[in-house]
């Protein structure tokens, strides 16, 4: 009888182990659950560089870069253009996306395997990628959800200031500086290549890019008296020595369209956009007595060969002739252009930087000649200028664009122009040529800027518009209540709809939430 | 070795023959008490499981041994026993019974009751009555013909997938159709989800189950094979199922062979046209560009009115088609002279050509079934049935050709769709990824098309080693190919953006099921108990692995091969699960009147995390027979009451609980996690559900009332992909924590008021009404919502607690606390809503009634289905699109000024004095009135119809006609005739497919094929 008992007992019990194991066919065959630590990098990377230019077709029309040419209002630009924003619409939050989601759980993933494996190299990226998504999304949104995001065991999430994301971005930064220097444990760059195809893998860059980054975080501080120009300066001292070291992502155009450039013809974002008035007049003369070579490098000619650049207070084309109506960035007529070759960064191609050196000069200029140091103000002012040029050259290479090269003769030419490079330099010509150097690509910090000096301050020198020629729109949207925009709110699709109560709590549920200023332009 | 099992084999059927040797053969003929002969009735020895059934002609043979009990069941009939005498024949009459309590009525796992024990509701249709719907897809035979049936056809074009539900929406966001059985295992009744396509990974190219339609699996089926189908409605009939059977089952038994069967040829001819009459504007001509005067920048018409003298052109009335079907059946049925084994071969060729160009459906069956009895003991049954079919649709929705069709001019004859060159004619100055499709080009040039290839098989073996008990084996695959080709001419508006794409997706599913089951024949317990029962056991391994390639940027624009492709993308999916099941039941039966029935079943599924997938419900349900409790009553009537409770839970999708990493394709690859965060606490969600019951008879069971009331909860229900703040890293969750409360009534009238000879009238009406509630969302949400229902303007299936489970949000207007528009006080137009609301729309009926209506006069027959709704809203987004293009007629007044009436938004709106709105807009203006206009106009509340489903005229031919046994002849018309106050083609549409889950896209009618109206005509013939 005991015997019968124990066979029945060991029957069952390989029937039970049988049983889960044969149900044990729940782990997903399509999709691994974890991968090696570098190869998290390449999506998170893509997005640092590519996400803001999702938000550009919107922070576009704030700043004034380009404007739609939909006749009418009602179209989502447009909206924008009037410095308001699209109700139950997910417009402008893309990087609210890419930070929570792309990044996200993906990054701790990342770091927490890069810490266990010792591979500083990597969790120094790790830290930059962390502080760019504070960086980003406190800028565009203000208060944003720091301390208590990627839990996904709440269903609701405290929004943390504006000042505590700052601080986040400067501990992260410091971190990164730290573990960037170090070359014990884990630390490759054969490793940190596989996944890294903007530095391929080289450390030393990405020390010069926490150091920018750095450098561009603590110079959004010039409206308080915490400001630290001299800090500033020595980190971009530190950071990037020329053009070489500049953040570019290649889009190498495998997968359509996923790995295209966002500005180039084939995905057909911006067929509809032209330039603006904004920026022509920058570039054509108005502002600074001369042409600028690169205006014929960068933006599009209409038919007649005139460039010139819309108001966003009129739709579409408003007044003009056919032949007068700027062609599409590609450099075509209406919505022609597709299979042709593009226009600076407007080509399928063409690299697409998070940071350059030209831009780190020219913060390096408003810090110099906030503190006083009118010499290094001058010399970075010029670099910034100079370097942009080459840039816009290199650019117009990356797919042998349409555009033409700016020879030697034309730089030099422009560099020696009196009212482009005076003896003095001012806020207004550092912050006019800075908005060129950042035109059409560097819409997040070319939009903190504009914030900075609210728009349409003054020269305190020369009392000319620090951003020269700049009207903000006459017919601002309804709920702006005539203020000017001043932040993004929050993704609707993520806050609006699921986390209210956090939104309520700062004041987000208001209809004129987006002019509310950010703490880091107040004093 | 051989030899030796030749021996044994040998001596075995020797063995098996010495029993049969006493035996002598019975024949004889079954008829109605009309005299019309009965086929498939079953005819059992008492005590055993041997029988046969009788063929077309009523006729039977059997082997019994004098004194022996033969048992004359038919589902519908009070069953008749006879004894077997000394001689040979023996001719049985059975009695119709509309609602008799003795009728023999086929039970869950394919068992066999009398109706008096049951305690739950159910509810047959046999074979003949869905063949004779004449319709390719059996599922759409069973709406109106049983009460708490919903049957939604996704449109009106061959081989469109159809969604079927019971007893209402209970969950939100995953499957509500019911499982299918046949023969006792499980068919696949899948319809694809174009998520395994490559392109779904792209936004941009994704179909999102809108633009594109497959057929549903369970079509597959050929109705000609159908014997039986019974709907196990709730919960409490269907327990021992388990969890794929939470929201019901249909059991289906198909044909077997009959002695005498013979040789059955069967044909049906069909004509169909379409139903769908637009009616468009002929009076304003397309806008203009503002700057090309003669260029059109869209199809939008609030231009300068045409000139006098333009010709028109019906784009589209003639771009459809006369369709036609043409069916064959030809099956060839009999049995050995001793009745041990039978057979039945049948094969049915089925081709249609639809109503739109270029969709056409063709199905080949081929089936072959056998029974034997190898010993007094042993009984064994194979079926297998192959099924192919190829089936090309067209696209639906904003894709489709129907609004190309629409929106195309109409002083323009779209017929002319080619340049000279043999290109895409385009008529407007927007990009060819812009401009709608001329619907001919789209049909020519644009393809979707699938074809399947099926078997499925189940072998089964019925053990009888005791006299008080027998042991049952199915084993069955059910496997299929399914080749989906979909094509984007490099031309058009939805290939022009990639130059062409091509899709090709081999989705190859072999789902394997083990079913067995130990009964316990019915045992007395003393003078007045006894007891039977059954123990079981069910072990299922489900796989689906897709192959799916992409390939764009066509090289020759028009050679269709992914060989002709740049760039191509491949992605496989494969998706499995596997559950063990383990169940009981025993019945107690007090006096022949009063049945106790308690059953309970355990699960163990693969797709919930260890440690919380093992789960047990129960269920119990009674059945008393007053009338035979008080004999009194039995004069006046037969009644019985009956109450059923059952729990039964429900497992989550493959892979929902652990989040995944997905291949990127940005640049340069890598890896990142997808939408779906992790839930490792992931649950069984339970419905709990009472019903309570009533079958009473009258007049001798000539007329009959079943009412069934119900009431299911279901708690902890996971809500598939529902949203949460983007701060927890991901997008979208699998979370339990809904709950949702149905409730209805199902009330079947029956009755034959004449019954005469030569002449007789049977009567039936299934009323439903069903409400879906839903009681609470995962995390306190606010909403949830099936993203893939999105799918026009702002208006999604979205459900918030407190609403039906059918409703819709919307950006709707906004409105003040008296319910007045509010008026947007610097234009004079309607506020809308930012974000999605609800606004009291439910797609939910409040009743519906099918009621079929038999006349036999002699030989000819005549029946019909008229099917009857009332209540329940549609959005009607064709008529919004036509109205936002300035095609409607409703836009014709658009000169006349008018004032929208409301309040202005000036803040006062609330308040006690409102400002009236008096801003005067004229709409050929300010066309914003037009193309911001709310959805929420368009959703037609209470929409009711009567329609005409089936109407047959049968003529039964006499003997000897061509040499047959029995022949007949038939005109059947289907849809023919519509009568609603809806103001779209139909009300019936899914906007998506049924492949969608919750409540999916029913209900919202977005350039969507009607179902065509129908003649068929064609013969039976029996040799």
């Amino acid at each position: 009888m005991k015997k019968l008992y124990a066979a029945i007992l060991v029957a069952s019990l390989g029937l039970s182990y049988a049983c889960s194991d044969y149900l044990d066919v729940n782990t997903n065959p399509n999709a691994p659950q974890t991968v090696t630590a570098n190869l998290y990098l390449p999506p998170m990377l893509h997005w640092m560089v590519t996400s803001p230019q999702y938000d550009g077709r919107f922070v576009g029309h704030y700043t004034q870069e380009w404007y739609n040419t939909s006749t009418t209002f009602a179209t989502p630009e447009q909206t924008w253009a009037r410095m308001g924003y699209d109700p139950a619409s997910d417009n402008g939050a893309q990087q609210w996306r890419d930070v929570y989601w792309s990044l996200g759980q993906n990054l701790i993933d990342m770091n927490t395997k890069a810490e266990a494996e010792q591979r500083w190299d990597l969790l120094g990226v790790g830290q930059i990628l962390k502080a760019w998504g504070w960086q980003a999304l406190a800028d565009l949104h203000g208060e944003i959800i720091v301390k208590e995001a990627v839990d996904q065991s709440r269903t609701s999430f405290d929004y943390d200031t504006q000042e505590y994301a700052y601080g986040e971005i400067r501990r992260l930064l410091d971190s990164a500086i730290v573990l960037l220097q170090r070359t014990d444990g884990g630390v490759s760059q054969a490793y940190l290549a596989k996944g890294d195809k903007i530095y391929t893998g080289d450390r030393t860059k990405w020390l010069k890019l926490a150091y920018g980054m750095k450098a561009l975080m603590l110079n959004h501080y010039s409206n308080k008296a915490s400001y630290a120009p001299a800090e500033v300066i020595a980190d971009v001292n530190k950071s990037f020595a020329s053009n070489a070291d500049d953040l570019l992502l290649t889009y190498p155009n495998v997968n359509p369209f996923d790995d295209y450039n966002f500005w180039g013809r084939s995905r057909n974002n911006i067929t509809t956009f032209r330039q603006t008035q904004f920026i022509v007049g920058l570039m054509d003369g108005t502002q600074f007595g001369v042409e600028d070579p690169r205006m014929r490098s960068m933006l599009s000619p209409a038919p007649d060969g005139v460039y010139r650049g819309l108001d966003p207070n009129v739709a579409g084309f408003g007044a003009l002739a056919t032949a007068q109506q700027p062609n599409n960035f590609f450099g075509y007529t209406a919505t022609n252009g597709l299979g042709l070759p593009g226009r600076y960064l407007f080509d399928d191609k063409a690299k697409i930087p998070l940071m350059t050196y030209s831009q780190l000069q020219f913060i390096k200029s408003e810090a110099a000649l906030r503190m006083g140091d009118q010499a290094t103000a001058l010399a970075a002012y010029k670099e910034g200028i100079s370097s942009h040029i080459d840039f816009v050259n290199a650019r117009n290479l990356d797919n042998n664009q349409a555009a033409p090269q700016i020879t030697g003769t034309a730089k030099t030419a422009f560099l020696a122009t009196p009212t482009v490079v005076p003896a003095t330099v001012t806020l207004s010509h550092i912050m006019s040529q800075k908005y060129i150097a950042q035109w059409a690509w560097g819409h997040n910090e070319m939009w903190m800027d504009m914030r900075r000096y609210h728009y349409t301050d003054l020269d305190p020198v020369s009392g000319v518009e620090i951003f020269r020629g700049f009207a903000p729109p006459t017919n601002l949207y309804g709920d702006n209540g005539g203020k000017l925009v001043q932040r993004i709110r929050p993704r609707y699709n993520s806050e609006y709809v699921w986390n209210v109560p956090g939104l309520d709590a700062i004041g987000g549920l208001a209809p004129d939430y987006h002019t509310k200023p950010l703490w880091i332009t107040q004093p | 070795m051989k030899t030796k099992l030749v021996m044994m084999l040998m001596g075995f059927y020797l063995v098996a023959a010495q029993a049969w040797a006493q035996q002598a053969p019975v024949t004889g003929k079954v008829s109605d008490e009309q005299g019309t002969p009965l086929p498939s009735v079953s005819v059992i020895i008492k005590g055993t499981t041997l029988g046969t059934s009788t063929n077309d002609a009523g006729d039977y043979s059997i082997r019994a041994t004098p004194g022996q009990v033969l048992q004359f069941r038919r589902i519908g009939a009070i069953p008749v026993e006879r004894t077997v005498g000394a001689e040979a024949t023996m001719n049985v009459q059975l009695q119709r019974a509309v609602t008799s309590l003795n009728a023999v009525v086929v039970t869950a796992l394919g068992e066999t009751a009398a109706k008096r024990s049951l305690g739950t509701a159910q509810q047959s249709v046999t074979g003949t009555a869905i063949a004779e719907t004449q319709r390719e897809n059996f599922v759409n035979a069973l709406q109106g013909r049983i009460a708490g049936v919903d049957v939604t056809s996704t449109s009106g074009v061959p081989g469109a997938s159809s969604s079927i539900v019971i007893r209402g929406i209970s969950s939100i966001s995953s499957s509500n159709q019911p499982l299918m059985i046949i023969d006792g295992l499980p068919m696949d009744n899948r319809t694809m989800n174009t998520g395994v396509l490559s392109s779904d990974n792209n936004s941009t190219q994704a179909f999102s189950n809108r633009g594109i339609d497959f057929t549903n699996r369970a079509s597959d089926l050929n109705p000609e094979d159908i014997e039986t189908l019974t709907v196990l409605k709730g919960p409490e009939a269907a327990a021992l199922y388990g969890i794929d059977a939470a929201s019901g089952a249909i059991v289906i038994t198909t044909k077997r062979g009959k002695a005498g069967g013979g040789l059955q040829y069967s044909n049906s001819f069909r004509l169909e046209k379409t139903s769908a009459k637009p009616e468009l504007q002929r009076v304003f001509g397309p806008s203009l560009s503002i700057t090309n005067a003669t260029g059109l920048t869209s199809f939008s018409y609030f231009g300068a009115p045409y000139d006098p003298g333009t010709v028109f052109y019906d784009n589209v009335g003639s771009f459809f088609r006369t369709g036609s079907a043409q069916t064959h059946n030809l099956s060839f049925s009999g049995a050995t002279g001793d009745g041990r084994i039978n057979y039945r071969l049948a094969s049915a060729s089925d081709k249609t050509l639809g109503v739109v160009p270029n969709t056409d459906y063709s199905r080949i069956n081929l089936t072959g079934a056998s029974q034997a009895q190898v010993t007094s003991w042993l009984n064994t049954d194979v079926s297998m049935a192959y099924t192919y079919d190829n089936n090309d649709q067209v696209y639906k929705g904003d894709i489709g050709p129907l609004i190309g069709a629409l929106v195309w001019p109409q002083n323009d004859n779209a017929m002319n769709f080619l340049t000279p060159a043999g290109t895409r004619r385009q008529l407007t100055v927007l990009s060819p990824s812009l401009e709608q499709d001329n619907p001919y080009f789209n049909i020519a040039r644009n393809r979707v098309n699938a074809k399947t290839n099926r078997i499925m098989t189940n072998v089964g073996l019925t053990l009888t080693p005791f006299s008080w008990g027998n042991l049952k084996t199915n084993i069955g695959a059910d496997n299929y190919t399914n080749q989906n080709l979909i094509l984007r001419n490099p031309d058009s508006q939805v290939g022009n953006a990639f130059n062409g794409m091509l899709e090709l997706a081999d989705l190859i599913t072999r789902n394997i099921n083990i079913q067995t089951l130990f009964n316990v024949n019915s045992r007395q317990l003393g003078k007045n108990f006894s007891i039977s029962g059954l123990l079981g056991n069910a072990i299922s391994d489900y796989r689906t692995n897709t192959d799916a390639l992409k390939g764009q940027d066509f090289l020759d624009p028009n050679f269709v091969s992914i060989n002709n492709t740049n760039q191509r993308t491949s992605k496989t999916t494969l998706e499995q699960r596997r559950l063990i099941g383990a169940f009981a039941q025993a019945q107690l039966d007090f006096k022949d009147y009063l049945y106790i029935t308690a059953t309970g079943r355990n699960d163990w599924t693969s797709t919930i995390p260890s440690g919380a997938n093992s789960f047990f419900y129960p269920g119990v349900n009674s059945s008393f027979i007053f009338s035979d409790a008080f004999p009194g009553i039995r004069r006046l009537m037969t009644g019985k009451l009956r109450a059923g409770y059952a729990a039964v839970g429900k497992d989550a999708r493959p892979y929902a609980y652990r989040p995944s990493l997905q291949y990127k394709t940005t640049s340069s690859g890598g890896y990142g996690y997808d939408f779906w965060g992790p839930n490792l606490a992931l649950k069984p969600e339970f419905k709990k559900s009472f019903e309570f019951g009533t079958e009473l008879g009258f007049l001798n069971d000539r007329f009959g009332v079943d009412a069934t009331v119900y009431r299911s909860t279901t708690r902890d229900q996971i809500v598939n992909d529902i949203r949460g703040s983007y701060a927890t890293g991901f997008i979208l969750f699998n979370l339990n924590g809904a709950a949702t409360r149905n409730t209805g009534l199902e009330l079947t009238l029956r009755g034959t008021p004449v019954l005469r000879d030569a002449f007789s009238w049977d009567i039936q009406a299934n009323v439903t009404r069903a409400r879906g509630k839903v009681l609470s969302l995962p995390h306190a949400l606010p909403e949830s919502y099936v993203s893939d229902t999105w799918l026009y303007g702002n208006v999604r299936n979205g459900t918030e607690p407190g609403l039906s489970t059918m409703s819709l949000t919307g950006l709707f207007y906004r409105r003040n606390k008296n319910g007045e528009l509010l008026i947007d006080p610097s234009n004079g137009l309607p506020v809308r809503s930012t974000t999605f609301i609800d606004a009291g729309y439910d797609r939910q009926p409040n009743y519906t009634v099918g009621l079929t209506n038999t006349f036999r006069r002699n030989r000819l027959s005549l029946d019909f289905l008229l099917d009857f709704r009332r209540g329940g809203d549609v959005f009607d987004a064709t008529q919004h699109y036509l109205t936002s293009h300035g095609l409607a007629t409703s836009t014709l007044n658009r000169n006349d000024p008018l004032v929208v009436p409301g309040v202005l938004k000036d803040g006062k709106e609330d308040s006690a004095t409102p400002t009236v709105n008096n801003i005067v807009i004229v709409p050929a203006v300010q066309t914003a009135y037009y193309t911001n206009m709310s959805e929420e106009l368009f959703i037609q509340k209470n929409i009711n119809w009567v329609r005409l489903r089936d109407v047959q005229v049968s003529y039964q031919l006499p003997t000897g006609f061509l040499g047959t046994r029995n022949a007949s002849a038939f005109v059947k018309g289907t849809d023919l005739f519509l009568s609603t106050n809806y103001r779209g083609f139909d009300p019936i549409v899914n906007g998506n497919s049924a492949a969608v889950g919750g409540s999916g896209g029913t209900g919202i009618d977005f350039g969507n094929f009607p179902m065509p109206k129908g003649v068929n005509f064609g013969f039976r013939l029996g040799y």
